[in-house]
């Protein structure tokens, strides 16, 4: 019994004892699928993947009607799933942050506030949240006919938020152009403005001109007499045509996810903020630098380096939660394989198809943050 | 320690209330212009915000002992709806004339855990507490003997969700603490890759997703005949769950033991399970105790999403609560009500978190 006591060899037996513990489990569990699906009469396949859906969602980015095939109102759960996220990710980072700085502070009111706003988002569910959010629109908010209207332009109703579109024309084709141009050009000039600063020490002004150009150059169509086209919802009936609209669902599902998830990214900032040495602040005052340039040129990029890694799991968490939207029945990913699974019963072949979406968006996000993380790290000389 | 602000403040004339008072605005409100804006946006905001809700929770409300009839002509909240469906709110469907046993039930799971807060146990008497509270919560649940039986469909509310969370986190960390370390097994290549695509899948796919593959394909793999309610299978579905994000957790605690750690342990001829729960895991408990709280709380706070998959726990009832024709316009009095159970029970375990980190720092330093 000598080559028991060689650890090599012991790892191999216990190594092929578990991989005989997981196969037959495995096959136990192949067993009872194959035994319960033969009672069931269902055949494995993905071929019902291009069989007619037959119903409906209440938003999509995409042409989509009840006559189209299941892959086809999967792509739609996924656009809107990847929507959802885009706006969720854009509203938590800003709220995040204001939040975590406002923490970080002196400013007592807004310490204050900021714990409150931190601790309600970490002891309360999010879906507490959005529930309570969704009831409180709903009721709240005026029926479609009476809806509020803010410069005749937007409208917010119970039932979605109209806004006025801007057609694609000649004249936002100009200014698309010119801001184009502009950015290239504010590119160089920052170049330059930065090769001043290291030979002379003074800074020109970049940031507000820069700024000034991108909101002015919109207007220079209408100076040469081009005018834009704007389409505008229109009260018809029952409901608004024209322009644009977030439905209710979808606004009380980017509020909930930005405010929850803004509260701990707010706590994130505060320990980044705080992580910095306090001798970098007061030598940053000793230089009376101005407070907003302390903040943007050492404190920011030092606590980026311990904000952003923690960031991207919590944006990874942002992705996964969009699928809570089911509670409310906004038609993402998860909420369309529901009603799919419920109308095939097919749940092994949708949850597959469903798992792979996930974990590839999850790989996909993860390799994103590792190049970014790596291009915010310090570069030693 | 006195930091340079407070020393500031105690070489100023302190007696003079008004003066003080001015220099102390001057300093928290007013510091520099971007402070100054700061403070007047976030007042302008509060003052809008602040007395409606104010007047919604208490001047305009409903008092808990007035006339639910009074709730129709006021604009405020209704509290008379709470003390009508606090009960359902918290037992749901539940046979009323029996719902004493589940309130007993309830308070057993809840006194497990207040008991285990308190008291420092050792593992025997974690383990007989634990099968005293089981054993209780599920004879008073299903009344199995001489009670009148109560079907699994009919547990509702505050019962549902304590087993839910408290069970699933209970189960789920042991199993996240041998993931954990399997993933670290270098010499054990196929443990290593199992553990590490388990936990990297289960944490790469939404809690929703974990829950339907519960309901729907657990069923499926099971032999044909084997009924798994809905509730346990929900339970294990959680319990998976969480095990992945404990096991997380637990490795980065195992990634800050040095490598000399396990070695001494071997030269002191220890066994590797020896080791591992004298050396390596009271280690790994200090370093990652700020994350396991995190993670128990956001998996306390997460059992919620099992009301959408008709599970009916807290959140569930409160929903059906405001279902009621008569009562439909109330739907934020009961979330208010299911929200301060939450807010106050995540407060205490991140309370009790916060006074296991200050003890477990204390210990080292002496």
């Amino acid at each position: 019994m000598n080559w028991l006591y060689s650890s090599a060899k012991r790892a191999i037996l216990i190594q092929l004892g578990f991989a005989i513990i997981l196969l037959s489990i495995s096959f136990i569990f192949f067993l009872n699928t194959k035994a319960n699906l033969a009672n069931e009469g269902i055949f494995l396949g993905f071929g019902f993947l291009s069989g007619e859906a037959g119903f409906d969602v209440n938003e999509s980015l995409i042409q989509y009607s009840a006559s189209d095939s299941y892959a086809r109102v999967l792509l739609v759960g996924l656009l809107n799933t990847l929507e959802l996220a885009f706006f969720c990710i854009i509203g938590s980072t800003t709220i995040g942050v204001c939040m975590g700085i406002l923490r970080a502070g002196n400013n007592f009111l807004g310490k204050n506030l900021s714990l409150v706003y931190i601790e309600c988002m970490r002891n309360l569910p999010k879906l507490l949240i959005l529930l309570a959010i969704f009831i409180a629109l709903v009721n709240k908010l005026p029926h479609v006919k009476q809806a509020w209207s803010f410069l005749d332009l937007f409208f917010v109703s119970n039932r979605a938020i109209y806004y006025s579109v801007i057609n694609w024309s000649s004249a936002t084709q100009i200014t698309l152009a010119g801001w184009l141009l502009w950015a290239v050009l504010c590119f160089f000039y920052k170049k330059r403005v930065n090769r001043i600063q290291d030979l002379t020490g003074f800074r020109k002004p970049f940031f507000i001109p820069a700024i000034l150009g991108f909101i002015l150059i919109p207007l220079i169509p209408t100076i040469f007499g081009i005018n834009y086209e704007v389409s505008i919802p229109m009260l018809k009936g029952f409901d608004y045509r024209g322009g644009g609209r977030f439905s209710i669902q979808f606004v009380t599902l980017a509020l909930t996810l930005s405010i929850y998830h803004g509260g701990q990214i707010a706590e994130l900032v505060r320990g980044g903020i705080q992580s910095v040495p306090k001798g970098q602040i007061e030598a940053a005052k000793a230089l009376n630098l101005p407070e907003s340039t302390i903040m943007m040129k050492i404190t920011m990029p030092q606590a980026m380096r311990m904000i952003v890694p923690p960031l991207g799991n919590q944006y990874l968490n942002l992705i996964k939660n969009t699928s809570i939207a089911l509670a409310i029945g906004y038609s993402d990913l998860v909420s369309v394989m529901s009603t799919s699974i419920n109308q095939t019963f097919r749940p092994i072949e949708l949850m597959a198809v469903v798992m792979t979406i996930y974990l590839a968006i999850s790989l996909i996000t993860t390799a994103l943050l590792n190049w970014f993380n790596r291009s915010t790290r310090i570069i030693e000389r | 320690m006195i930091s340079s602000a407070d020393k500031q403040n105690t070489d100023l004339p302190t007696d003079n209330i008004v003066i003080t008072a001015i220099i102390w605005t001057k300093k928290n409100l007013f510091n520099s212009v971007f402070d100054t804006i700061v403070t007047v946006v976030i007042a302008f905001f509060l003052f809008k915000t602040v007395p409606p809700l104010l007047s919604w929770f208490f001047f305009d409300a409903s008092g808990l002992f007035s006339d639910p009839e009074t709730c129709k002509n006021s604009t405020g909240a209704c509290w008379p709806f709470i003390r009508e469906k606090s009960r359902f709110i918290l037992f749901g469907t539940f046979p009323y004339e029996e719902q004493w046993r589940a309130a007993i039930a309830s308070i057993a799971v809840i006194s497990m855990v207040v008991i285990m807060m308190l008291k420092k146990l050792t593992f025997k008497q974690f383990m007989i507490l634990w099968f005293i509270g089981t054993v209780t919560f599920l004879w008073f649940m299903t009344g199995y003997g001489f009670l009148t039986p109560v079907d699994t469909i009919r547990w509702n509310g505050l019962p549902v969700f304590l087993l839910l969370s408290i069970f699933s986190l209970l189960a789920s960390f042991p199993l996240g603490v041998l993931l954990a370390l399997a993933r670290f097994q270098d010499n054990y290549p196929l443990l290593k890759n199992m553990a590490t695509i388990y936990i990297e899948i289960i944490r790469g796919i939404p809690l929703l997703m974990v829950l339907f593959m519960g309901l729907f394909i657990l069923p499926i793999v099971l032999p044909p005949g084997m009924n798994l309610e809905p509730l346990f299978a929900t339970l294990i579905a959680l319990t998976l769950f969480n095990a992945a994000y404990f096991a997380e957790d637990v490795r980065g605690g195992l990634q800050t033991v040095t490598k000399g750690q396990y070695e001494a342990a071997e030269a002191l001829g220890l066994s590797y399970w020896q080791g591992v729960r004298l050396i390596l895991l009271p280690q790994v408990f200090k370093n990652a105790l700020p994350a396991i709280f995190n993670t128990l709380i956001g998996g306390y706070k997460d059992t919620s999403l099992v009301a959408i998959l008709g599970i009916h726990d807290m959140l569930s009832t409160a929903k059906m609560s405001y279902g009621d024709p008569l009562w439909q316009s109330y739907g934020l009095e009961a979330y208010v009500f299911v929200g301060s159970w939450y807010f106050l029970s995540c407060f205490a375990i991140s309370a009790y978190g916060r006074k296991l980190e200050n003890k477990m720092l204390y210990e080292t330093k002496s």
